[in-house]
């Protein structure tokens, strides 16, 4: 535990830029987001009250809202909002709007019939009776209606990171990604926290209210102007800012950002266009339509995900040039984007085993395993033990199997490889714990994994634009081996350093860069 | 409303007017009746005959299905609704006082409603106060949930006067407070009322209520309009056997309660263990157990007087004191005597 704290606040040291940063969008995400859901549900919610034969459709459309899963609403947004903090703040009024309507709307029609009835006795007009009587006294329902969506906002407000919204779901993705808790925690410590200082706010300005009967309105009048005035003194960050020439994007995980900050770091060098990274974004799927309405000009992408899951392929070629041109010439055709040339290594299903056992045992390739079958115990993910390019079709290509496999959690793969309770596990084969656990790669002599060559998806447009850019990122073609790659990672992973100098780093020492 | 309407003897008419919730449902049907200036009008009858709808179709708060109701000589519908209800106070069974307002707000909301100027509203709020019997220093910055249910209803009755209306509607008012809360209150609006001269339609189902509070009385049955007139002419000239039977009934219930009439034996004058000789009226004479044992009266022991049981009806009590020419009765319950019951207690009993 103690060991914990001191590298959470070491981290902090070293990283507060990033939390203030991400906590100052996280903050602009929810109070934006929490506004605007007022500003719609709040109204509906009154006229509501006066026209209740709408009541169940517009409630029961907002309740449908909810259900939808935020990955997949965040996902398919971007086809209409582009990446950024518009989808994000989109989808986060969307999952705030019912519990504000709702309560706003129950509030209301539970004030005692017979003070509705003294107000329109006393001749009270409807709007009278609604600002001095009603509002009044559902205040308390409805604010606890916009409490619910405040939380749930905050909470949400961390997936925003996905399609390029900042805010601490950054942080937390990586934590999750490197699952590093020191990370995760360093997210969503904060999170939490802001969470619980707004329902504070709320809470006090709610009784400010109560207490201040002359001035009812006031309290929530200023904190409505502190909150527009946060909101305004710095806009967030994507949504106002200048526009660059190219803007090149990236999944989760280590290796995008890397990769997308070599394809920057080439084109700035060889031209005078003004280059933007933003990653990591999201899966693929934010990734690719980012392409589609072209928030996004290039991201890396590789020929494996073209053919499965961006062509929807069920059969294709496993062998490295055929694949590669089956997916180039795919996604050309049915999309336009031109997939440009392959670097070197592949990221893939792979076997790994300690480097030390490998020199003993002289295994360089998988059918190297043959003779040890008995002698070697074997880790398989669930998903590896199952899939066709996976264990379950290890015995067709390679004619044998092993005596003693067990099946393990993705999680604590290298922890077991590296306290000997196994010899071999299934892997990427970029992963940078095989550098921090000095593994090797087994080299796939059968064929039996599909290829996964990275290479950079780029959009017509932007080649047309700037036809220069294909010939500058073709420089990387065939560049890279697996070792030299997750060394890369690990760098970014494991030792927190910024992917841009490790790209930096990596295209100087392979001579594609001026030191 | 301007000074010549106010001329105009009758303040409330109606004519003709019919309402249904329901297509084939009259609520009420072919009222006509006319309520005077200054006037406390009671529209009395059993649940759902139509009083309260009749109320609130005053105000508005109903619209007739047809037929005129004319307020100071004009058709009320050809008036701001909102401007005729700040000249029509409103007084609600559940009180209904804006709970999150204080009582000095809760009563202020008419006349701001109808632009009085701060002073004389906060002026106006401390005479209103003082006239339903509460201190304005103690009561204006309390809210209603401080109060008791008769204070309550007495801020109601207040914030109804406020905007000084000509017209003051009562549905019920003191139906929800108890027993003796409601007498005094009762007491006080009919004070209130003669005071201040407004024309008031209260609406109740109480028949000692309507006795004691109203000028005249209009009794309802089933959406129609029975018969109007004063409690005497409905008690001695009853228009249909609807309106005997629902007066009929409306003592009965009252006779029922000889147990609350009664003065109990320790505070009665009548009630004693020994016979005082220098007293002439009547004296009861009971043992240490509460028993009776003997009656004198003028100092002759009648022995032929037996107790009236509390469970007998005010009716029988009142026939048993005529013939035997005493002031009182002892009342007795399981054998033995528990008070005793003069002609004063029983006229008490029926208001």
């Amino acid at each position: 535990m103690a060991n914990f704290m001191e590298s959470y606040v070491s981290l902090f040291q070293e990283r507060s830029d990033l939390l203030f940063n991400s906590f100052w969008e996280h903050v602009q995400l929810s109070l934006v987001s929490l506004l605007i859901a007022v500003a719609i549900a709040l109204p509906i919610g009154i006229l509501l009250t006066r026209y209740n034969r709408y009541s169940e459709w517009i409630i029961g459309f907002a309740a449908v809202l909810q259900t939808i899963p935020s990955l997949a609403l965040l996902g398919f947004l971007v086809l209409f909002a582009g990446i950024g903090t518009t989808p994000a703040i989109i989808a986060l009024t969307a999952y705030a709007l019912l519990p504000i309507l709702r309560n706003t709307y129950t509030g209301i029609r539970e004030v005692d019939p017979a003070i509705v009835e003294a107000a329109r006795g006393m001749g009270m007009n409807s709007y009278r009776s609604l600002m001095k009587i009603e509002l009044p006294l559902a205040m308390q329902t409805i604010m606890a209606g916009i409490r619910t969506s405040m939380v749930l906002i905050v909470g949400t407000a961390t997936l925003a990171a996905l399609v390029g919204g900042g805010g601490l779901g950054q942080i937390i993705m990586t934590g999750i990604q490197r699952t590093n808790n020191e990370y995760i925690l360093f997210g969503a410590l904060p999170a939490a926290l802001l969470a619980i200082v707004l329902d504070v706010i709320l809470r006090l300005t709610e009784r400010g209210t109560k207490r201040n009967r002359h001035a009812s309105s006031k309290p929530i009048i200023a904190v409505v102007a502190i909150a527009l005035v946060i909101v305004l003194i710095q806009p967030v960050v994507s949504m106002f800012k200048d526009e660059s020439d190219l803007v090149i994007g990236g999944k989760l995980g280590p290796e995008p950002p890397i990769l997308a900050n070599m394809y920057k770091l080439l084109i700035e060098e060889e031209t005078d266009l003004n280059v933007e990274v933003i990653a990591p974004l999201g899966a693929t799927n934010v990734n690719f339509n980012a392409l589609i309405v072209g928030d996004v000009d290039i991201y890396p992408e590789f020929s494996g995900t073209v053919l499965a899951d961006l062509l929807n392929e069920e059969e294709f070629s496993y062998d490295e040039e055929e694949s590669y041109q089956e997916a180039r010439d795919g996604i050309y055709e049915e999309y336009g984007f031109h997939f440009l040339e392959p670097m070197g290594f592949q990221n893939t299903y792979a076997l790994a085993m300690p480097r030390e056992l490998a020199e003993e045992l002289e295994v360089s390739t998988i059918s190297d395993l043959m003779p040890y079958t008995n002698e070697l115990s074997v880790g398989f993910t669930f998903e590896f033990m199952d899939r066709e390019d996976g264990y379950a079709g290890f015995e067709d290509v390679y004619e044998f199997s092993f005596s003693d496999v067990t099946s393990i959690d993705v999680s604590t793969r290298y922890q077991a490889i590296s306290n000997g309770s196994i010899d071999i596990s299934d892997v990427f084969s970029t992963d940078p714990q095989l550098v921090e656990y000095d593994m090797v790669v087994l080299e796939d002599d059968e064929d039996l994994f599909p290829p996964y060559q990275a290479a950079p998806l780029v959009t017509n447009v932007a080649l047309q634009q700037h036809p220069e850019i294909e010939e500058i990122l073709n420089q990387l073609a065939g560049i890279g081996t697996i070792e030299e790659i997750s060394e890369l990672n690990f760098r970014v992973d494991l030792e927190d350093e910024d992917p841009e100098e490790v790209a930096r780093d990596f295209l100087v020492e392979q001579g594609l860069l001026d030191n | 409303m301007s000074e010549e309407m106010r001329g105009t003897v009758s303040v409330i008419t109606f004519n003709q007017v019919d309402k249904s919730f329901t297509e084939d449902r009259k609520a009420v049907k072919g009222l006509s009746f006319t309520i005077e200036r200054g006037e406390f009008f009671v529209l009395i009858g059993p649940s759902g005959c139509g009083k309260t709808t009749t109320l609130k179709m005053i105000n508005r708060l109903i619209d007739a299905s047809s037929g005129t109701i004319t307020i100071n000589g004009s058709n009320h519908t050809d008036v701001n609704m909102h401007e005729l209800r700040w000249n029509i106070g409103y007084v609600l069974q559940q009180i209904a006082l804006f709970p999150h307002l204080t009582v000095a707000e809760n009563i202020a909301v008419v006349p701001e409603m109808k632009k009085w100027k701060q002073d004389d509203i906060q002026k106006r709020v401390n005479e209103l106060l003082e006239l339903v019997g509460m201190d304005p220093d103690t009561y204006r910055d309390r809210l209603p949930a401080d109060l008791s249910g008769g204070q309550q209803q007495r801020v109601g009755v207040a914030r109804a006067l406020a905007g000084d209306p000509d017209i003051i509607l009562m549905d019920e008012p003191f139906s929800a407070l108890d027993p003796l809360v409601r007498e005094q209150l009762q007491k006080d609006i009919k004070k209130l009322q003669q005071r201040i001269k407004k024309t008031i339609v209260f609406v109740t189902h109480d028949m000692n209520e309507a006795t004691l509070l109203g000028d005249r009385i209009g009794m309802m049955e089933a959406g129609v309009l029975l018969q109007v007139g004063t409690a005497d002419e409905l008690k001695r000239n009853p228009a249909t056997p609807a309106v005997e039977a629902f007066i009929g009934r409306s003592f009965e219930q009252k006779n029922l309660s000889l147990k609350e009439s009664l003065i109990p034996t320790d505070r009665s004058e009548y009630i004693r263990t020994h016979r005082d000789e220098q007293r002439v009226t009547v004296q009861f004479i009971i043992n240490e157990h509460g028993e009776w044992i003997t009656t004198f009266n003028d100092h002759n022991e009648l022995e032929a007087m037996i107790p009236i049981d509390a469970s007998s009806s005010v009716k029988s009590a009142f026939e048993l004191l005529e013939s035997s020419h005493l002031p009182a009765l002892p009342v007795q319950e399981n054998g033995k005597v528990i008070g005793s019951v003069s002609y004063k207690d029983l006229a008490r009993a029926l208001v």
